[in-house]
Order: structure tokens, then C-alpha cells, then sequence
């Protein structure tokens, strides 16, 4: 992590184009029908319990099995590759791309995903603190917990087997925690994000600067559009 | 002291030949190989502990698997831990276990040699083998709550715990599947008292718990089979896990059809909850089972959700 951050750069950034890009690529193989055109609007999966699915974005069959895919987060489909409509495609390959507008919690995450170091989840599954952690965070919080390679922090519950985590990344402290008990998390994602206890300042003047700025940023852009 | 339920790994070789394979073979006529599986599965109870009493079954295999590895020693897989008494037994979130004589309490230790997928599933293992032993006995009537809970008219006859565990010196993986069957000990304490079941209580008759153990380990043994057999026949297979069960060709994994024999899941209506004794978030009606064990049920506004981790209690 860098010793000084160019917030102005950053900000700046997401000024001049405030929204995430998602890619959106073929689970497995199959053959592609897509239900979204270019500008199409979608929305992400809601409901109390995230179970009302998000909008339809295409159907892969494979082996006669039809699979739907739907949105995962909400925006516009800013390209989409409909040469492929029809077509047998490859595991990974790249279908279509959603512009998803920012908030400001969302730009803030952004940001600091890419100054604190994020641990992820090994499966789909659903996580919780080891009791040590839990308790430890209890007591003193999560800022004030050290961590390092080797150390057991989360269990990962899948079909009620219970297995620990292991933290593998570098020493720390816990900024972020992106699970809560009881709810899926995706393969991949992140669970925690650590960053080392000398940067805490450096990083708390990321958010502040952001919480101050953002909302100036978000009248401007709209006014230009 | 010396224990009172003392199967060999011999004894359970030769249950496992002369009486559990021509049961399989009676049961499963269509199964080309059920001797194949059964020695896929016959690891289980390759070393058998028996203990009069100690505090934890799986704490045990943590200790044994560690100890064993300061010798330069790894431990076997398939070794089984078994003890008449726990005095210091729990259940998942430091729920309360009571796990005095009588009852089948134990821990089986299995070097993790799966794949991802067939890891998955390896929980159901227990309450099928349970479920099947019991059945055998006469106890019709007990069934399989997702994920494994074995239940006879609504009170709890058999629960489970698995749990992974890295060894600490050269960080060989191992699954320890925590077992904890009420058989001949009928006596409950308060919270449970209404809650619980012993199968002596249900059969109305004192049960041998050395032949039961024998039987339930060999079921142990044939399901572990089940789930070695799926992954040997998958490697030869074109059609992917997920798709699995969709269309004739692509049949349910063997263990899922063994586990769907003994649930009555499917079609109740529950509450569901990853811990639904502190949290129950939902209620909804169970419509099915995923090729990966994922539960699948319909909500009121007649979404789906599916689930892969947590419990659920019928309505």
C-alpha cells in the first residue's frame, strides 16, 4: 500500500465516470440465448432474503439442460456480444457488460478494496468468526485485532460441516468485513479486508475525504449530463 | 476402566462381508458393483477406539491425530473413536449433548482424500447409515431431517457433526464425522426431556449396542462407498455435477437417492435458519434437493431459494 494517497486523482476518477463495470461471462460451456439488448435496464436480485432473482440476462444450455442467469447487480447493459446469440461458447467467456451506477458506500468500498488487502471466500458457502476472533472482537473490536498467516479466523459451514479457515495473507489488522453470519457468500468473494495497523489513519482519511466530497461530485456529474 | 462396546476392526470386516453385502446386493439388484463400493468403504473402522469415557469425541481425534504426528506418524483414515460416556459432549453453536451410557457416541476419522463436490455431501453419510440401521431394526417410522438429523415422530433419535481438521505439524487434511445416537439410555435431561428419543424407547426393548455398532459403522462403510463409486464414475462421465438428475441418462448421485429414500423432507413445510434455535428466518415448503445436496424450497410470494447451510424444523 502506498504511503500517501492522491485522493484528488481517485476522486477524480470516479467524477469523470462514476459507475463499476461488471463483466459478465458463461458459467460452463453451453449454447447462448440472450433475454437483454444493449441499453437494456436490469435489476439485481431482491427480497428480504435476496431469493426474488434479478433480471434475466441470458439462457446457456448444456447437455439439454437450460440454465437462466440472471443480474446480480442493477444498471445499464453498456455492450453485449450478440454475434454470440446461438452459439456454443467456452466457460469464461465474456457475454456482456452491465454499467453500474455508484453510491457513495459503494465508491468508498471501491477504494478501499484497492488499498486493504482482501481475503476470500474458498467456496460458496456461509462464514463466521472462529469463537476466538468472535470473542476477541467482542472485547476490543475488530481494529484492534491482529492477525497473521497461519491463524484460524473464520469457519466456513457448508451442508453442516464445519471447517476452519486459516488466514493466509499478510499481517494486520481487520478494516473490513464483508460476510455476515447466516448469509451465503459467493466463491471468490471478499470476506475480510486487513490492512496493517500503521495505515489505519491513512485509510480512515479515504473515507472521510470520499463522505465529504461524493455527494458534491454525484450534482456536479448529474449536471453536466 | 474398560469400555462396555468394544467392536474390532475384524469383527466389522466380517459384518461387512457376511451380512451387509448380500443386503446390498438383495436391496440394490441394478448396482453393478456393490462389492466394489463396499471396498471403497471398507476403510471406515480400519483402527477402532473404544473408550469408557472421555470428554469430547472429536477434541479426542484433534489430540490423537496431533499426537501421532509428533511420533512421525500419520493417522489412519477410516479410525474410529468410540467411548461409553461423554462427559463434556456438544452440539453445533455449544449446544448441550447428553450423551450418557447406553448410547452410541463416537467420532470417525477420514484423511480428506475427496473431491470438492463429493466433499460436499459427505455430511449426509451419517444420517443415512443412521437411518438405514435403525430401519433395520424395526424402526420404521425414523426419518432424515436435512441435512442429517434423525428423527422419529418429531423427537430427535440421532444428530451430527462434521467438522475439518488441518493436523498442525504437516497440515494433512482430515474430516471428523461426530456421531451421537440414543439407543439404550432413556433418560433425558429437562430441556430435552421432550425433545428426544432412545431407540429402545421406540422399539419398546433394550437394543445390543455392540451389533448395532457394527451395523451402523458397515452402513457408515457402504454410504462412504457410495460417495468413492460416484467419484470413480464421474471421471468417466461427460455430463457435469449440476446437471446430474435432470434427465434420464444423468441419474441422482447414489448417496442422494439412499438420502431421499430415508427423508421426508421433501414436500414439508419448515422454518428455516442457519441457527434456527437463536435465528429461524423464514418458513417455506421444501421442493426438492440439489445435485450437491443444496436444499431447494418455495416461499410464500412462490420464489425459490436455495440453501446450503443451516437447519430447518418443521411446521
Amino acid at each position: 500500500m502506498a504511503e500517501e494517497i492522491d485522493f484528488d486523482a481517485i476522486l477524480g476518477k470516479y467524477h469523470s465516470d462514476p459507475y463499476d463495470y461488471v463483466d459478465i461471462c458463461a458459467t460452463h460451456t453451453g449454447r447462448i440465448s440472450f433475454k437483454v439488448a444493449l441499453g437494456s435496464i436490469v435489476n439485481s436480485a431482491s427480497g428480504e432474503w435476496l431469493h426474488i432473482p434479478g433480471s434475466p440476462l441470458f439462457e446457456i444450455t448444456r447437455e439439454r439442460n437450460p440454465k437462466l442467469v440472471t443480474a446480480k447487480t442493477n444498471g445499464t447493459i453498456s455492450s453485449i456480444r450478440t454475434e454470440l446469440e446461438g452459439q456454443f461458447v467456452e466457460a469464461g467467456e465474456k457475454l456482456l457488460t452491465i454499467r453500474h451506477p455508484l453510491k457513495k458506500k459503494e465508491v468508498i468500498e471501491s477504494i478501499l478494496k484497492e488499498v486493504l488487502y482482501l481475503f476470500p471466500a474458498p467456496e460458496r458457502a456461509k462464514y463466521f468468526f472462529s469463537l476466538d476472533i468472535q470473542s476477541r472482537i467482542e472485547k476490543k473490536g475488530a481494529r484492534d485485532l491482529s492477525i497473521k498467516p497461519g491463524d484460524e479466523i473464520i469457519i466456513m459451514s457448508l451442508m453442516k460441516r464445519d471447517t476452519p479457515i486459516y488466514y493466509t495473507g499478510e499481517a494486520g489488522v481487520i478494516h473490513s468485513v464483508y460476510f455476515t453470519p447466516g448469509i451465503s457468500v459467493d466463491q471468490g468473494q471478499p470476506l475480510i479486508g486487513i490492512c496493517a495497523s500503521d495505515k489505519l489513519p491513512l485509510i480512515q482519511k479515504v473515507i472521510t475525504r470520499v463522505k465529504a466530497d461524493w455527494d458534491k461530485i454525484v450534482e456536479s456529474a448529474s449536471l453536466e449530463e | 476402566m474398560a469400555a462396555i462396546n468394544r467392536p474390532t476392526p475384524a469383527l466389522l470386516q466380517e459384518y461387512l462381508w457376511k451380512h451387509e453385502l448380500p443386503r446390498r446386493r438383495l436391496h440394490h439388484p441394478l448396482l453393478p458393483s456393490p462389492e466394489k463400493i463396499l471396498r471403497y468403504g471398507a476403510i471406515v473402522g480400519s483402527a477402532i477406539q473404544c473408550h469408557s469415557t472421555i470428554d469430547r469425541a472429536m477434541e479426542h481425534a484433534r489430540q490423537h491425530i496431533t499426537h501421532l504426528e509428533e511420533r512421525g506418524v500419520s493417522a489412519a483414515s477410516g479410525t474410529v473413536i468410540l467411548a461409553d460416556t461423554l462427559v463434556r459432549s456438544k452440539g453445533r453453536f455449544s449446544r448441550t449433548w447428553h450423551a450418557p451410557t447406553g448410547g452410541l457416541w463416537g467420532c470417525l476419522i477420514l484423511a480428506d482424500t475427496f473431491m470438492g463436490r463429493a466433499r460436499t455431501l459427505l455430511p449426509l453419510t451419517l444420517g443415512v447409515a443412521c437411518c438405514e440401521a435403525v430401519h433395520e431394526l424395526g424402526a420404521r417410522n425414523a426419518c432424515v431431517r436435512w441435512v442429517n438429523d434423525v428423527l422419529v415422530s418429531g423427537q430427535k433419535l440421532a444428530g451430527f457433526l462434521v467438522e475439518s481438521f488441518r493436523s498442525p505439524t504437516h497440515n494433512e487434511s482430515f474430516h471428523l464425522l461426530g456421531f451421537g445416537i440414543n439407543i439404550n439410555n432413556n433418560c433425558f435431561p429437562d430441556p430435552l426431556a421432550n425433545m428426544a428419543v432412545s431407540l429402545s424407547q421406540v422399539l419398546g426393548h433394550p437394543i445390543n449396542l455392540h451389533d448395532f455398532t457394527l451395523s451402523f459403522l458397515a452402513k457408515m462403510a457402504w454410504n462412504v462407498g457410495l460417495i468413492c463409486y460416484e467419484e470413480e464414475q464421474g471421471l468417466h462421465c461427460d455430463f457435469s455435477w449440476e446437471d446430474r438428475g435432470n434427465t434420464e441418462e444423468q441419474k441422482d448421485h447414489l448417496l442422494l437417492e439412499q438420502w431421499k429414500n430415508v427423508s421426508d423432507t421433501i414436500g414439508k413445510r419448515v422454518i428455516y435458519g442457519y441457527d434456527i434455535q437463536q435465528k429461524p428466518q423464514y418458513e417455506a415448503r421444501v421442493t426438492g434437493i440439489k445435485p450437491d445436496g443444496g436444499i431447494i424450497m418455495r416461499l410464500d410470494d412462490d420464489h425459490e431459494i436455495i440453501e446450503h447451510s443451516g437447519e430447518l424444523q418443521y411446521l
